[in-house]
């Protein structure tokens, strides 16, 4: 088994949830400030 | 082999655009244009009636003033507030709408600053998140100018706001001392009256207004603190390239000056095996091994070639080659440590060469190689591996970080006595070295750095030899050279994580090696992007020359690193010039690699080995214009 290497997976699937919930996160957030500031414009 | 994680992309690169936008508007806030006085249209008030509207605030100093002397005159009046004033003073705008004043827009960051409908935003936004309203009243209208600006007598000044019988908007000003005088002298003057400039009061601001103001608030106030992180992060950044050119001239230049200075030793020539795991080599494999039987060792060489399961006829063509000394194994694929443990184990001599199936040696690579295995504490020696196709643009920027990063690297390294890798292209191993370690291990993607640590940990020393000179094949494309790069630094990752415990013991590789490949193979390139998107945002958006010079400065010392580089190893300076413009688009490349071998990491993915598309050109190399179709 190589250094790192994650036998379940688990680390991956929580590390893919962390990454969407960033991603999506961001995303809402750029979408509501850039949509409003655009908005007014 | 499980799909490398993409998704944290996406987090970064819209997470750094946020930070470029927090620090943008900080500064874009922090500017103050010079006012200009709006003439908007006509409003209509009832017949003798006077709006005051005051503009230019809320100032923390005169506005509470003018508010004072409004309430002690009984007069209610407009404030046409800029956005930026709002954000620094939202406790004063709090206060003017208190005390039953009415709110409007004058413009962002000074009055009149509404040219383009994004400032309206920006002020709205700022009026949102300290009041929680939204105002209709944007721009001043048609007013009778006080003349506060340019006057200073009372009298005069009143006359100038009566000026017109019919009544008006007079225009006054809350940032500074006299407006809220002119207002106690007109709530003096008989038979008049005071109206807001609109009857129209502002709505509640929409909770999406509310948290757009909430963040450009906190961006105005706090994007000083990330401009500060990014300082930090530019001046580690910048303290470690520094650190590590002294370190280049220093020690590389004493290593060489101790290697001239000391009496050599007598030619030290044991019998050699040399082992050359392959995989699908096909392109390269004839070339390497009649470069390897063509050696001038004045012992015996034997070369085994061991085909790790090709389907591209490697081994057939190895064999076809019926060289003297040459033995050619076949297994099925199981990786390239289980190849070199099969070559090292049917190895019949002591000192045992590993090359790669691309690597083309010298006459005297092998000779040269095995010289500081007289010594009998060394365990293991580096060879030289140099980039043998350097035409293009990518095949010059590898050779010149093969001279100026690993090979200077592995000369200040072999002064401190823990290099951390012996290239799989070219290094020899004493076989009771690879015994005492257990042979080639794959627990990790870095099988040459991995073993070079263990031996060092062994107790062995690690000898760096650049005379002997062995010619790689470089990636020929981008996507290649990400592939190799991100193999070798998640490996590097894994072998780092794997000797961990060398920092907890008396050793070189704990108290230098580690910490050397921490600070400039995690963290400088971590931390190194900072620059240039600070230098970025210089350009972009605002007047950041001192970005610029750190930058450029940084750039000239690399570059003069890395010509004493190409100087100590006796190459031409010539592809230097290809060396600033490396700065662009390899250099963001290696960051890319950094940041995904982490990420990697941290999501336990099994990478397996990525092989490099070979093209089976090494025209820079001795003999290197053969070419087996």
């Amino acid at each position: 088994m190589q250094v790192f290497v994650d036998r379940n997976g688990g680390r991956r699937v929580a590390a893919r949830f962390v990454s969407w919930t960033v991603a999506s996160g961001l995303i809402v957030f750029a979408a509501v400030v850039g949509g409003t500031l655009l908005g007014a414009w | 082999m499980k799909r490398t994680p993409r998704l944290h992309w996406i987090s970064i690169l819209l997470g750094l655009l946020v930070l470029m936008c927090v620090v943008s508007f900080h500064a874009y806030a922090a500017i103050r244009p010079e006012p200009v006085p709006v003439a908007g249209g006509h409003r209509e008030l009832p017949d003798g009636a006077f709006a005051l509207a005051f503009h230019g605030g809320p100032d923390p100093k005169w506005t509470p003033r003018t508010l004072e002397r409004l309430d002690a005159a009984g007069i209610k009046a407009t404030f046409f507030v800029t956005g930026a004033q709002v954000t620094r003073h939202p406790d004063v705008a709090r206060r003017i709408v208190a005390e039953g004043h009415r709110i409007g827009i004058d413009g962002f960051r000074a009055e009149g600053d509404l040219a383009t409908g994004l400032n309206l935003a920006l002020a709205q936004a700022a009026l949102a998140d300290a009041l929680g309203v939204h105002t209709r009243l944007v721009g001043a209208p048609a007013e009778i100018d006080s003349g506060d600006r340019e006057h200073q007598d009372i009298g005069t000044l009143v006359r100038m706001s009566l000026r017109e019988r019919g009544g008006g908007v007079v225009r006054l000003h809350d940032n500074g001392s006299i407006g809220g005088d002119i207002a106690r002298e007109l709530a003096k003057q008989p038979g008049h009256r005071f109206v807001f400039v609109s009857d129209e009061p502002p709505v509640e601001a929409s909770a999406r207004e509310r948290f757009t103001g909430a963040v450009t608030t906190w961006s105005q106030r706090n994007g000083g603190i990330v401009l500060v992180v990014f300082g930090t992060a530019i001046a580690i950044a910048a303290l470690l390239g520094l650190l590590r050119t002294l370190m280049q001239l220093g020690l590389a230049h004493t290593d060489r000056r101790l290697r001239r200075e000391n009496e050599p030793p007598p030619w030290f020539a044991p019998p050699v095996s040399v082992v050359v795991p392959a995989y699908n080599e096909a392109l390269n494999i004839a070339a390497t091994v009649r470069s390897i039987a063509g050696n001038d060792h004045v012992a015996d060489v034997e070369v085994i070639v061991v085909d790790d399961g090709s389907t591209d006829g490697t081994a057939d063509i190895a064999e076809q080659l019926d060289l003297p000394g040459v033995t050619v194994i076949r297994q099925t694929n199981q990786g390239k440590p289980a190849a070199l443990n099969a070559g090292v184990r049917e190895a019949s001599h002591d000192v045992l060469v590993l090359v790669d199936g691309d690597t083309i040696f010298e006459p005297d690579t092998i000779g040269q190689l095995v010289q500081p295995f007289a010594d009998n504490g060394v365990g293991a020696v580096s060879g030289n591996a140099k980039v043998g196709n350097r035409q293009g643009l990518l095949g010059r920027w590898q050779h010149l970080e093969y001279c100026a990063g690993s090979n200077l690297d592995r000369q200040i390294l072999h002064a401190l006595r823990c290099i951390p890798t012996v290239p799989g292209a070219v290094g020899a191993f004493r076989r009771a070295a690879l015994t005492d370690v257990g042979g080639v291990s794959a627990d990790t993607l870095a099988e040459d750095t991995d073993l070079t640590m263990a031996v060092t940990r062994a107790g062995w020393r690690v000898a760096y030899r650049p005379e002997a000179k062995a010619w790689t094949e470089a990636p020929a494309s981008l996507h290649g050279l990400f592939l190799q790069r991100y193999r070798w630094s998640y490996g590097t990752f894994q072998a780092m994580w794997k000797h961990r415990g060398a920092l907890v013991e008396n050793g070189p590789m704990g108290r230098f090696g580690l910490l050397y490949l921490l600070a400039f193979h995690l963290l400088l390139p971590l931390l190194a992007p900072v620059m240039d998107l600070l230098v970025l945002y210089g350009f972009l958006v605002a007047d950041a020359p001192l970005g610029l010079i750190v930058w450029a400065v940084f750039l000239l010392i690399q570059t003069a690193s890395a010509g004493y580089a190409l100087r100590l190893d006796g190459e031409s300076l010539r592809p230097l010039w290809a060396y600033p413009l490396q700065q662009l688009v390899y250099r963001q490349l290696m960051y890319v690699v950094v940041i995904q071998s982490l990420i990697t990491a941290l999501h336990g993915t099994q990478l397996r080995w990525m092989s490099v598309r070979r093209t089976g050109r090494l025209a820079d190399a001795p003999g290197g214009r053969v070419r087996v179709t």
